[in-house]
């Protein structure tokens, strides 16, 4: 009974958003997103599951651009060229890839994480667009991270033991990854806590942003993944650039650590103090054995062996534990042997699949967004101008998220992410958006047509 | 329970933004960027 009126909610949400995308066909691009994150067809039991809603909101997102958007002084950043390289190449390596029924299956969704990341930018022509998009990305989290957070809260969660609603943690809900996402999201949380104007920042915005960031850093707590203490750790080094009072941000830091570590369930440090003795853990050892693998098979195959080439691996590595036996340290082996084990790092996943090129691209891709992020921070941090307050802070804001996600790719297969493509999508946006608002501050060949940006309604 | 107040609390947030930014005119239109020299105190 609950299932069903859960499945008319989810319907009701998405009618009601789809209409409004007939006024303003933006909206049709937010409902894509958001059913892109939250996927609510896995959430329902019948409804949903038989419509394909996500390409019903991809076709109107595009035809909607298409045919009713301003295409005036449309830009595109070299990134969106660089995507497309990349999806012809995965294209091409799928042809001729060593598992083409597997490598096929993988394609039909990478193809439209790439095509979307590369349509994206064009839509975001505004200010408020690139808000919105970013909004809906972490609300659409938000009902993963804050289901996550409370069950932690009530339970201290464990390894594949917390309930994110689904059975299947794939995608999103698999606990590396949301850990990832979780924590890489948190800067751009608290963007919204001092720039945003959908809602504008009062103390419920505040408070509700407070503990949604909070809700994000149990999240690797309740899922017990590594990477995402990894990713907590480089996070606190990241916001100290922007601390406005350091000492107070450390001392608040170590005070948080020292009284978080006592109250942290034993499930979860138990794990994490396999972080150091990783030798003996064979889900480390396996990475380990079948990156190495990796680097011999392309040696071979340079140009990468087609999407879950990692099929072919069969590796052999011995766990090593020291144990004492009295005053005698005895090392024990074991050797372990595995097959077609996954890549368990984006680097890894590019680099056997699509090869040098491939993660030649992948790379320029992703470390382009930081590097371009740097520049639009350095070039905005010192503006006076308080119409221009919220740009510096974004890009750093983005710049964080992305490093966060470039560290916890390095022990995860999410190379092709789709949350991570909106947000270099939104990267993109932001970039040739700025670069159309300089254009116009240096020549302006008309009076203003249109309406000022208006404050929040709150 | 806890899965019910999480997507509704989300969802609800989600609509009230839609709702808003259906009143944005700069939603889709903004205002063209000020010349350096025509901002007061440029």
């Amino acid at each position: 009974m609950s299932g069903q009126v859960r499945d008319l909610a989810f319907i009701g949400f998405l009618v009601a958003l789809l209409g409004m995308g007939l006024r303003k066909p933006f909206l049709f691009v937010l409902a894509y997103i958001y059913i892109d994150i939250v996927s609510p067809q896995r959430l329902t039991y019948l409804l949903l599951n038989s419509v394909p809603i996500s390409l019903i909101a991809a076709g109107l997102a595009v035809g909607g651009w298409a045919l009713f958007d301003d295409k005036r002084d449309v830009r595109v950043a070299p990134r969106q060229f660089l995507l497309l390289i990349l999806l012809v190449y995965c294209g091409i390596s799928t042809l001729h890839a060593d598992f083409p029924i597997a490598a096929l299956d993988k394609w039909a969704w990478v193809w439209k994480c790439l095509a979307f990341a590369m349509f994206l930018p064009l839509t975001l022509r505004t200010r408020l667009r690139i808000e919105s998009l970013l909004l809906f990305m972490i609300l659409s989290a938000a009902s993963i991270i804050i289901v996550g957070g409370i069950k932690t809260l009530a339970s201290g969660g464990g390894y594949g033991e917390l309930n994110l609603m689904v059975t299947d943690n794939s995608g999103i809900y698999e606990g590396s990854t949301i850990s990832t996402v979780a924590i890489a999201i948190i800067p751009l949380i608290l963007w919204f806590t001092r720039h945003g104007t959908i809602f504008r920042p009062d103390w419920k915005v505040k408070l509700f942003g407070y503990a949604l960031a909070f809700s994000c850093l149990l999240i690797p707590i309740g899922t017990s993944t590594r990477t995402g203490l990894l990713c907590i750790g480089l996070l606190a080094v990241l916001l100290l650039r922007d601390a406005k009072r350091r000492v107070l941000y450390i001392t608040g830091l170590a005070a948080a650590a020292a009284l978080a570590v006592p109250l942290l369930p034993s499930s979860y440090t138990e794990r994490m103090s396999t972080i150091q003795g990783y030798q003996a853990d064979a889900s480390a050892s396996t990475r380990i054995a079948v990156w190495e693998w990796t680097l011999g098979y392309v040696k071979q195959h340079p140009f990468g062996g087609g999407f879950d080439a990692y099929r072919g691996n069969h590796i052999r590595y011995d766990t090593v534990e020291v144990k004492q036996h009295g005053d005698q340290a005895v090392v024990d082996k074991t050797l372990q042997v595995d097959a077609a084990r996954a890549y368990h790092s984006a680097y890894f996943e590019m680099l056997g699949e699509q090869g040098w090129p491939g993660l030649a691209l992948w790379l320029a891709i992703n470390l382009g967004g930081v590097v371009r992020m740097e520049i639009v921070r350095r070039r905005y941090h010192k503006s006076t101008d308080p119409g221009e307050a919220w740009i510096a802070p974004l890009a750093s804001g983005l710049q964080m998220a992305h490093l966060v996600y470039l560290l916890g790719g390095t022990f995860i297969g999410i190379a092709f992410q789709p949350f991570v493509y909106e947000l270099i999508g939104a990267q993109i946006g932001l970039d040739t958006y700025l670069t159309r608002r300089r254009k116009e501050t240096a020549w302006r060949p008309m009076p203003p047509r249109t309406s000022a940006p208006q404050p929040a309604l709150s | 329970m806890i899965d019910n107040f999480a997507l509704g609390l989300t969802h609800a947030l989600m609509m009230l933004a839609a709702i808003i930014l259906m009143r944005r005119r700069d939603l889709d239109d903004e205002a063209p960027a000020a010349r350096k020299d025509e901002r007061p105190g440029a």
